[in-house]
């Protein structure tokens, strides 16, 4: 017995490298999945105060380049209003006004947007998160959508009370859903892991017509983001093993290694339109 | 007491240096230092197995809280500490001092960096063999390994020669 008790206090430190080995591997494991808890993440307090000393000083760098890239996007905005403005009026001349349908144009549109300042941000991992200085107090939740002024960045994954982590789409485990603009057949975006600047769009019927150049954009499909949000580019394709399906090379709208100011959208019909589709899953 | 200040605040200066600058470095999109590891280096001779393999839990396991990957660092600091003992015994011998930490002088020059770049690839191996369980992409993931090795081990060694404090140590 005092054999084995010597043997085993001799040996401690392969016990203790075995424990922790094992509490690691249960943390990898544990955090793979889509939410993450919020002790282990840059959206506890205590780090994100700390993180958020270089995203302060960075925001400062480029400025002059965000400025300029702001100011494009708004002229580009303020086009996109004329020419609205003006189709309505030519419909408007057109149509034979019948007062009982005007309340109908008054639709409700069901997402609203809170902007939020990046403070952490990674490109270099397979699993990139990026941290923002909004949370639960601000109205952020887990699941709404985070964009850019260019494009699609990702899904808010962990809420804590003053900060939030973004699954962006440069992590492997993000998929969303996309389309080319101007077709209806959905394929599903995901990160290879390898450029900052290019995602692979999958899954796209073969029928589908497109040129090098389009425009991808969201499908609307999974209430997280509204429809039509611009994603990226195509940049090149192949045909999927199977021969029924292309696989798109997408040149991302965002640039996620200056990424400094997002916005974080929220649907309010979201958790109604969840609530309907699990109750469809769960009638099958 | 000297000892334990000095290694706190090792400890803190490390995670620092790491959370707030270097790992916002992605050189080429493959080279990311990790100079928290030197924390693992300095540790003295004489501390046992299971204190080195703690700390360096500890010590990985902060790593990851700021960068977001709950375990890997922490998996992969365990095994170099586990490790460390032994990597000393197999390039020094077992005639060490206890009181001394491993530095230019008490290893001699190639003794130092041979000890180091054995820890770091003990260190990056296990550290990327866990980040690509999401994602199998075997040369780059090579190509990452030994980039990474190599900026972090430079990286040490350039630490290592500037650390006054490490030089009249003994």
């Amino acid at each position: 017995m005092r054999k084995l008790l010597d043997f085993l206090i001799g040996k401690r430190h392969w016990f203790l490298f075995i424990f922790l080995e094992f509490v690691s591997i249960a943390l990898i494991y544990r955090n793979n999945a889509y939410q993450q808890s919020v002790m282990f993440s840059t959206a506890n307090i205590i780090t994100a105060n700390i993180v958020s000393v270089t995203g302060s000083v960075t925001s400062y760098l480029n400025l002059r380049e965000k400025n300029k890239d702001l100011l494009e996007r708004n002229g580009k905005l303020e086009m996109e209003l004329l020419r609205m403005k003006d189709m309505i009026e030519a419909m408007k001349a057109d149509t034979a006004v019948f007062r009982a349908f005007v309340n109908d144009s008054a639709r409700f549109f069901p997402y609203d947007f809170t902007t939020a300042k990046v403070i952490n941000n990674s490109v270099t991992y397979l699993s990139n998160y990026i941290t923002l200085n909004k949370g639960r107090k601000d109205g952020i939740l887990p699941d709404m959508g985070v964009v850019s002024e260019s494009g699609v960045v990702g899904v808010v994954s962990t809420v804590s009370d003053y900060y939030a982590v973004v699954l962006p789409l440069l992590n492997t485990k993000f998929k969303l859903s996309c389309k080319v603009l101007g077709s209806n057949h959905i394929g599903s975006l995901s990160w290879n892991g390898r450029s900052a600047r290019y995602a692979n769009l999958d899954e796209l019927p073969r029928h589908v017509q497109f040129q090098i150049g389009d425009t991808i954009v969201t499908s609307g499909y999974s209430a997280v983001f509204p429809e039509g949000i611009l994603v990226g580019f195509v940049s090149s394709f192949e045909r999927q093993r199977d021969d029924n399906f292309n696989s798109l090379k997408v040149e991302l709208a965002t640039d996620f290694q200056r990424l400094s100011n997002v916005m974080v959208i929220r649907n309010f019909r979201q958790e109604k339109q969840w609530a309907i589709e699990r109750e469809a899953q769960g009638d099958e | 007491m000297n000892n334990v200040i000095k290694g706190i605040s090792y400890f803190v200066l490390l995670v620092l240096i790491q959370a707030l600058i270097l790992n916002n470095i992605h050189f080429l999109r493959l080279i990311t230092p990790f100079l928290y590891l030197y924390f693992i280096v300095k540790m003295p001779v004489g501390f046992t197995s299971a204190r080195v393999t703690f700390l360096s839990f500890l010590l990985g396991l902060i790593i990851d809280i700021f960068s977001n990957t709950p375990g890997m660092h922490a998996a992969a600091c365990t095994f170099a500490g586990f490790a460390r003992p032994a990597i000393i015994k197999v390039l020094m011998g077992d005639e060490l001092p206890d009181a001394i930490s491993p530095s230019f002088k008490t290893f001699g020059y190639g003794g130092f960096f041979r000890y180091a770049i054995v820890l770091v690839v003990l260190h990056h191996f296990t550290l990327f063999i866990a980040e690509a369980l999401t994602l199998f992409d075997p040369l780059f993931l090579l190509i990452r390994i030994v980039a990474s090795v190599v900026a972090t081990t430079l990286l040490i060694c350039i630490v290592e020669a500037f650390n006054v404090e490490g030089q009249r140590n003994d």
